[in-house]
């Protein structure tokens, strides 16, 4: 089989298992989805590590990012679809409502002090809001600390 | 990246955790940005792009000077 199709199914079966159940797949759940043997997706998703295309938790080599999608709950939260997806940043968040292309919410708050903020997109776009975004560290250095940025 | 209500909060942020400030986009910017970046990652065909691609990505929503350079 081909390597970089088959690393190329184990994201899309990523992506979409992640989209459809709002929860971040575990390998053994990709495995089984595919039907494939575990130690070939997790060798597979270390590949689609490696280069660049998701991020892997440090001891459990379970899946981090996918990009814009967190595992982990974060301060940025996304209502689409009928489910709640959490962003790393901001930033993710707004490519959450960009890559599944609905109407949604998103929920954050001022880095700074809190105040509740919410973001609400329609028909593509989002509506009128205050605020603003910061990019802290410049773009040639995000992938030194994916999770810092 | 993070949300902020306004500029004077970024810049007590900065402050409050050493840090330099950065590159302040509006929303209309970082949406922009981020369903350049985003849409199509769902697409069977999506592959990382070139650091040529994103540098162009990037001129393209105007995000130039030091800060937005790649290399």
């Amino acid at each position: 089989m081909n390597g970089f199709s088959f690393d190329n199914d184990v994201r899309l079966q990523l992506y979409r298992q992640f989209v459809a159940s709002g929860e971040p797949p575990t390998s053994e759940n990709l495995a089984a989805g595919m039907g494939r043997p575990l130690a070939e997706v997790r060798a597979a998703l270390e590949r689609l590590a490696a280069g660049k295309a998701i991020v892997l938790q440090p001891e459990s080599r379970e899946i981090l990012m996918a990009n814009p999608l967190s595992a982990v709950p974060t301060p940025f939260r996304v209502r689409s679809q009928g489910r709640w997806f959490f962003g790393s940043c901001v930033w993710d968040a707004m490519g959450i409502v960009a890559m599944l292309g609905d109407e949604a919410v998103l929920d954050a708050s001022c880095g700074c002090c809190g105040e509740a903020m919410g973001l609400t997109f329609r028909a593509g776009e989002p509506l009128p809001a205050e605020g603003v975004v910061h990019f802290a560290i410049a773009a040639r250095r995000w992938w030194e600390n994916i999770v810092f940025t | 990246m993070l949300l902020f209500r306004g500029e004077e909060h970024v810049a007590r942020w900065c402050v409050q955790w050493s840090q330099a400030r950065g590159a302040l986009l509006t929303i209309d910017q970082a949406w922009r940005l981020a369903r350049a970046w985003y849409q199509n990652k769902m697409d069977p065909a999506w592959r990382r792009p070139t650091l040529e691609e994103t540098e162009r990505l990037m001129a393209s929503l105007g995000l130039t000077g030091p800060f937005w350079n790649l290399r």
